[in-house]
């Protein structure tokens, strides 16, 4: 290989960084959570990032024309959103300039001109070759990969997990003869001949393929994004361990691996026209060759989109203007319930204020301020039960009172069970049980396809009898798990206790019974399953969290300490942990026989009042969910949440379109449909702003990721979505494959945005309002960047409203505002 | 009451009859919800299930019959009734109706819904002919229809790459093994002078007795033998079988618990002429062997939920034909049936794959049990074995292949026994373990007892004898106790380069797949999104 140095080595790892900072993480399974698929982009406008991931995989950030025009010729666009929109953009080169121009070009139909993508060698042998090299890298690096970052599906794990990645896939490079076998000859010899370490081979790979530094950045994102679900997950490393405070470069690893490959079908298919085709295309790298038809569609896609998102808007605002008035009540309410800002809590909490006027309800993010890792009885580690942005701030084991044996024995049983579990898929001993046992399944598949049963033990309480499944409770107190310290000492208790109390508002008129109520699914035999729970707990269900704060706000010690601190809560005040069960909306209410016996009878009559709302929130489900309007509700969504074989169990956040901060009542008796996540907030109890900055960097952030996740696995499911959910096939325990092969998919299904006939998620960027003064809001704008890059750049939309709950003006950019015009009803394009 | 006899062996085709009602009202809505034609088919597997028990039961009180031939010329639809085709059609029906009811929510909202129903039903009602097929003519006609009606179930998603190029290697496949089937079918016939499959059976088993078996019934032996290999997704054929997730799950339940079957149903069927020709024994001997350690050892590497159950598959066919060309017949029979149960519940339950691998988290045990540790596990399960074998009158011992099959068994019972021995603290989990041992042999010995009684007629014990099938059996056993053995001592093993090769060899099937990639090709799809390379031509 003779190649001379292009690019000096600070560029080149500018480069690398620049290229593995624009690929988002995503989560395994097991604790999927919603992440921004364009957390590496909104550094730069929206339509920028358009181009930029138009070129780099394809992805089309819009939805096709013929949709816009359908919403145009049924009036949910008019003339006055096309003419705002048309009136914020830039002008450009043959976009429309007027809404007849516009309306005429969303009927003409989906334009064919689209941005060329960024060159690759493999792209190119592809080409040349007439077999599908791009196709066919994508399929071994993932192959690789899923054996590599494997969390437990193969028994016989790969050999080289120690290593770091660039390496391990080079140990088994040099021995893998499928390359070979396709038609890559000598492939074996060029790997081996490559450098041991992926700087050194990023660098070579460089200079072999004459690039220089600015052309960089756009190949190596290009370079990725062909592997976009292993990059995102490689990602996800990172970040896991940035939040520990630690170093990790396994995206640049994994472009190391995607780069070594270049250079190999450079080697071996050079003098077959690619080295030739090679030259050309490289010189375009840095400089794309101007597209001037596809610029100017892709613009028109965004006007149309953005005219959409004003429909949207105004129908918002026109719900909160034509609210029924309700005063705030005055004095000690009954009972209040705080729910997660989740926006399966609107409906719920709109049920049951509808049920028990009495309850005032609260909106807060669902861990409760608790961000602890939750370790299941009996196990070592449990997962981090606290939102992305967030470490865990301590480690919380389970024991059943009153039985120690509790822990040890389940853990002999699940290490039975294990044992067991290889008998059962191992070489060869599979035979042994298949044969005498595999009849059982018979029964199983009956009692299983009926829904009796689940298809295999939930991995929170298998191995757990019934007795010590309802009695186990998180411990408080120092302890040990393995050989980590667990428990929450009281300083930090205290520490917890004030920021939830303050978060949610709880410091004056705190009633006598307070619930706590977490949420999380119920769904079986799906993969996706984390998704539906709580991304606030880390992809897990609230009730862990709910119960640590219940017992920490209960304990008479913390009160006290609470007290120092100008926080008196009435001494009669109990906190209820409870669940709310999104998938049937059922809530069940936890550690009652800690409930003092003078609150027993207003928790019954709440369970009764909870019964009651559950009814009446799955009956305004149940058109979303297509059941008939005859049929027994409460029974057949039951049915579905035990249903091996059911594809949508419950919408999640689908719809998510509003992130509302502000006091309850000037939300209350708005049928919001699901759409909006609340948050609690009355900014005359935060005179110096510290919650509004709290909740406008971060649950308002973790709104705008949700949003966007759901906005592009509608908009661009090929590239940011994880595609039918009935080809799903589980891959190391972290994600799926599409089939048998390809790419690990990221993103939501397409069953979760899509009913078959038409989008259950309407595409839009999440609009905020906070009623706050606009100064406020304006001066925790300025100090945070991410913020900022969201709301300038058209990653999401922000409102304030006044006091009186009226959505006065909308963010323009750069702390700037505009008033919006009549109160709210309908902001015209001035 | 007595029911005639005729009118008894008719009424089995009033399922694939159902069947093909539903897959004709299927092409009236082949759509997105087809609401109507969902119930239909729910109601066609209640029917059809109520109907293979009635026809359970009859086999079981009347014994083997065949029906009356509709047709004519002696080519035409018949029913053999015995306690084999009764079998295989209890697990066809149950399979069935398990997946068509599955497919009710989980293809909800596809536009093809209806299309998808209508395909399975299509296959069930082929499947069924074949399973059920009193002559010979129709057995190779439902051989033919029940691939070419899967194929257009593996192309559901023709857009799809994968799913075609999968198909297409299906495809190529299957119409091998449909030469070699009718090829054996046309020799039988001549050979026996009938196409009538009781009579032939008959006729067969009396020659065997008497060893006057017909000119050219060796040949149709390996033939069948070929043809059931290919079925079944044997070494080295089996690159479809792993490719084929490119459609809906419900498709792999039934492909792997319903379909695959097909080869080791052929030679059970004919089993009196296939254990009249050693050499067709000898190869399926041969062939099911290598390809049960290979494909359940690749299984082990595997990361992907579905590739793995596919290597599964692979491995538990050949393992279903080792027993086969033993003639351990009801052995091979109950395996079927087992698999097909645990396979379908597997692929259908495959979206439980994050909660399994987190319900039992994988850890390293502190160090690989010694081989003296080892030989004291084999020796525990080999003695749970024997004394389950002695406490039941069983005498495995008496005769070269009941003893390798209970080796076999033990040499499995090793592994539970061997992991069990090397968990500290070892004494509750072993004492589960030691439990599970003895009732897993318990299982054995007691289903086989049962699966024996019931196939006496139908497909009857013929272990063979000869010393090159004896030879083979005895590589075969020794082949799997080097597996376990590597098994067990690798689990914690720092990894020599040799098994680091190793691993990445099996996890590509020893590249059977990449082979038979190449022999199809691998052509460029029209590219979706351009390339500014095309930009600028």
């Amino acid at each position: 290989m003779s190649a001379r140095p292009s690019v000096s080595p600070d560029a080149l790892a500018r480069a690398v960084a620049r290229a593995t900072d624009t690929i988002a993480p995503c989560w395994p399974l097991a604790r999927f959570v919603a992440v921004n698929p364009f957390l590496g982009v909104t550094d730069r406008p929206f339509h920028e990032a358009a181009r930029t991931l138009a070129r780099a995989a394809g992805a089309r950030l819009t939805l096709p024309r013929s949709f816009y025009a359908a919403e145009l010729s049924a009036g949910r666009i008019a003339d006055r959103h096309l003419a705002a929109a048309l009136a914020e953009a830039p002008r450009s080169d043959g976009v429309p300039t007027d809404v007849e121009a516009l309306r005429r070009l969303a009927a003409a139909g989906d334009d064919q001109a689209t941005l060329p993508l960024t060159p690759t060698v493999a792209d190119l042998a592809a080409d040349l070759t007439g077999h599908d090299w791009a196709r066919a890298v994508t399929e071994r690096l993932s192959a690789w990969a899923g054996s590599y970052f494997d969390e437990g599906q193969a028994g016989w794990a790969n050999p080289w997990r120690a290593l770091t990645p660039y390496a391990a896939w080079r140990a088994e490079a040099m021995v893998d003869r499928t390359p070979e076998l396709l038609g890559a000859a000598g492939c074996r010899e060029v790997f081996a001949g490559l450098p041991a370490t992926a700087e050194a081979l990023t660098a070579r790979a460089v200079a072999r393929l004459g690039l220089t530094a600015s052309q960089l950045e756009p190949y190596f994102h290009r370079l990725l994004m062909q592997v976009g679900g292993w990059a995102a997950y490689a990602r996800h490393r990172g970040w896991e361990r940035a939040l520990r405070g630690e170093s990790d470069d396994t995206v640049a690893e994994l472009l190391a691996i995607r780069l070594a490959w270049e250079v190999a079908l450079l080697e071996l298919f050079g003098e077959r026209g690619v080295a030739r085709a090679w030259a050309v295309e490289r010189a375009r790298l840095g400089a794309p060759r101007a597209a001037p038809a596809a610029e100017a569609a892709l613009a028109a896609d965004l006007l149309l989109q953005a005219a959409y998102e004003k429909a949207r808007q105004e129908e918002l605002l026109g719900l909160l203007a034509a609210r029924p008035s309700i005063p705030a009540a005055p004095g000690r309410p009954a009972v209040q319930a705080a729910f997660c800002i989740d926006v399966r809590s609107e409906v719920f909490r709109r049920a049951l204020e509808g049920v028990a006027p009495e309850v005032e309800t609260i909106g807060f993010a669902g861990f409760f301020g608790f961000p602890i890792e939750l370790v299941p009885l009996g196990e070592g580690a449990g997962g981090a039960q606290c939102p992305a942005l967030v470490a865990p701030r301590a480690v919380i084991a389970e024991e059943v009172p009153g039985a120690a044996e509790a822990g040890i024995g389940r853990r002999l049983r699940l290490e039975a069970k294990a044992v067991w579990k290889r008998f059962k898929t191992g070489a060869v001993s599979c035979f042994s049980f298949v044969g005498p046992l595999g009849l059982f399944f018979a029964p199983k598949l009956v009692t299983d396809a009926l829904g009796l049963t689940r298809p295999v033990p939930h991995p929170g309480s298998a191995g757990m009898g019934r007795g010590w499944q309802a009695r186990r409770r998180p411990v408080l107190s120092p302890g040990t798990v393995g050989e980590r310290a667990a428990g929450l000492p009281l300083e930090a208790q205290v520490d917890l206790a004030e920021g939830a109390l303050r978060g949610m508002g709880l410091v004056t008129r705190t009633a006598r019974l307070v619930l706590l109520a977490g949420h999380g699914a119920q769904t079986v035999n799906n993969p996706h399953a984390a998704g539906l729970h709580c991304g606030a707990c880390g992809g897990h269900s609230g009730e862990g969290n709910a119960r640590v704060a219940a017992a920490v706000l209960n304990d008479p010690r913390i009160r006290a300490a609470l007290g120092e601190r100008g926080i008196s809560l009435p001494a009669d005040t109990v906190f209820v942990p409870a669940l709310h069960a999104t998938t049937t909306d059922d809530v069940t209410l936890f550690d009652l026989d800690l409930v003092p016996a003078t609150h027993r009878e207003e928790v019954a009559r709440l369970q009764e009042r909870l019964a009651a709302a559950s009814s009446r929130a799955r009956a305004w489900r149940a058109p979303r969910l297509g059941l008939d309007a005859g049929a027994p509700v409460d029974a057949a969504i039951r049915a579905r949440s035990r249903d091996w074989s059911e594809v949508r169990p419950e919408w999640g956040l689908a719809g998510c379109a509003a992130f509302i901060a502000a006091p309850r009542h000037h939300t209350a008796g708005v049928d919001l449909g699901g759409r909006a996540f609340l948050h609690s907030y009355d900014h005359r109890e935060d005179p110096d702003g510290r919650v509004l900055e709290l909740i406008l960097t971060a649950p308002t952030v973790v709104g705008s990721w949700i949003s966007l996740q759901y906005y592009a696995s509608a908009v661009a499911p090929a590239v940011f979505g994880s595609g039918n959910k009935t080809l799903h096939n589980v891959v190391g325990a972290v994600g799926v494959l599409e089939g048998n092969g390809g790419d690990l998919r990221v993103g939501l299904p397409w069953q979760s945005v899509h009913d078959g006939e038409r989008l259950a998620h309407e595409p839009v960027r999440l609009s905020v309002i906070v009623a706050a003064p606009c100064a406020a809001v304006n001066g925790v704008i300025a100090r945070h960047e991410h913020l900022r890059h969201l709301l300038d750049h058209g990653w999401m939309h922000l409102y304030a409203m006044d006091d009186q709950g009226v959505v006065t003006h909308r963010y323009t950019g750069g702390l700037t505002w505009r008033a919006v015009v009549a109160g709210a009803a309908a902001e015209r394009a001035a | 009451m007595p029911i005639p006899t005729p009118a008894l062996a008719l009424l089995p085709l009033l399922a694939p009859l159902a069947w093909l009602g539903v897959a004709a009202a299927a092409r009236r809505t082949p759509g997105l919800r087809p609401r109507l034609l969902l119930r239909l088919a729910d109601a066609a597997g209640l029917l059809t299930l109520a109907i293979a028990a009635l026809a359970g039961v009859a086999a079981w009180r009347t014994g083997p019959l065949t029906g009356p031939l509709l047709g004519a010329g002696g080519v035409g639809i018949s029913v053999r009734l015995d306690a084999l085709s009764a079998v295989m059609f209890g697990v066809v029906a149950f399979i069935g109706a398990v997946v068509v009811r599955y497919s009710r929510r989980y293809l909800d909202g596809d536009a093809g819904q209806g299309r998808f129903v209508g395909g399975l039903a299509l296959t069930l009602a082929a499947v069924m002919l074949l399973v059920l097929a009193g002559n010979l003519w129709q057995f190779g006609a439902a051989w033919i229809a029940t691939s070419l009606a899967l194929h257009r179930l593996l192309l559901f998603y023709p857009e799809r790459p994968g799913a075609v190029r999968a198909a297409r290697k299906k495809f190529l496949v299957a119409r091998v093994g449909d030469v070699a089937l009718v090829g054996a079918l046309v020799l039988l016939a001549r050979g026996f002078g009938t196409a009538d499959l009781g009579a032939l059976l008959t006729r067969a088993g009396d020659a065997l007795a008497a060893g006057t078996l017909p000119a050219g019934t060796g040949a149709a032996a390996l033939l069948l033998a070929v043809s059931a290999a290919l079925k079944a997704a044997q070494f080295p054929t089996y690159g479809w079988l792993l490719e084929v997730m490119e459609t809906p799950t419900p498709v792999s339940a039934l492909l792997h618990a319903g379909i695959l079957n097909g080869g080791p149903f052929l030679i059970a069927r004919f089993a009196p002429v296939v254990s009249g020709a050693p050499a067709a024994m000898a190869v399926t001997i041969a062939v099911g062997g290598l390809t049960a350690a290979i494909a359940s050892v690749a299984m082990t590497t595997q990361p992907s939920a579905k590739v793995a159950l596919a290597y599964s598959s692979a491995a538990h066919m050949g393992f279903s034909l080792l027993l086969c060309g033993l003639g351990a017949y009801p052995l091979a029979v109950l395996h079927l049936v087992a698999h097909s149960f645990y396979k379908a519940h597997a692929f259908l339950a495959a979206g439980s794959a994050v909660e399994n691998a987190r319900g039992t988290p994988r850890r390293t045990p502190a160090a690989p049990p010694s081989t003296p540790l080892l030989l004291l596990a084999f020796l525990t399960a080999a003695g749970a074995v024997a004394g389950v074998a002695r406490a039941l009158g069983e005498g495995p011992w008496r005769q070269p292949v009941p003893f390798g099959l209970a080796l076999v068994l033990a040499i499995g019972l090793t592994q539970l026994v061997g992991a069990g021995y090397a968990t500290r603290p070892a004494l509750p989990v072993l004492g589960r373990t030691l439990f599970g041992a003895a009732g897993t042999a318990l299982a054995f010995f007691a289903l086989e007892r049962g699966a024996t009684h019931v196939l006496q007629a139908a497909a009857p014990v013929r272990y063979v004898a000869g010393p090159a099938a004896l030879a083979l059996m005895a590589a075969v056993v020794a082949l799997f106790a080097a597996v376990v053995w590597a098994q067990l001592r690798l689990a914690a093993a720092s990894p020599s380069p040799r098994w680091a090769a190793a691993h990445v060899h099996l996890r590509n099937g020893l590249y059977a797949n990449a082979l038979f990639d190449r022999l199809v090709g691998h052509p460029r799809p029209p590219r979706a999104v351009p390339l500014a390379l095309e930009t600028t031509r």
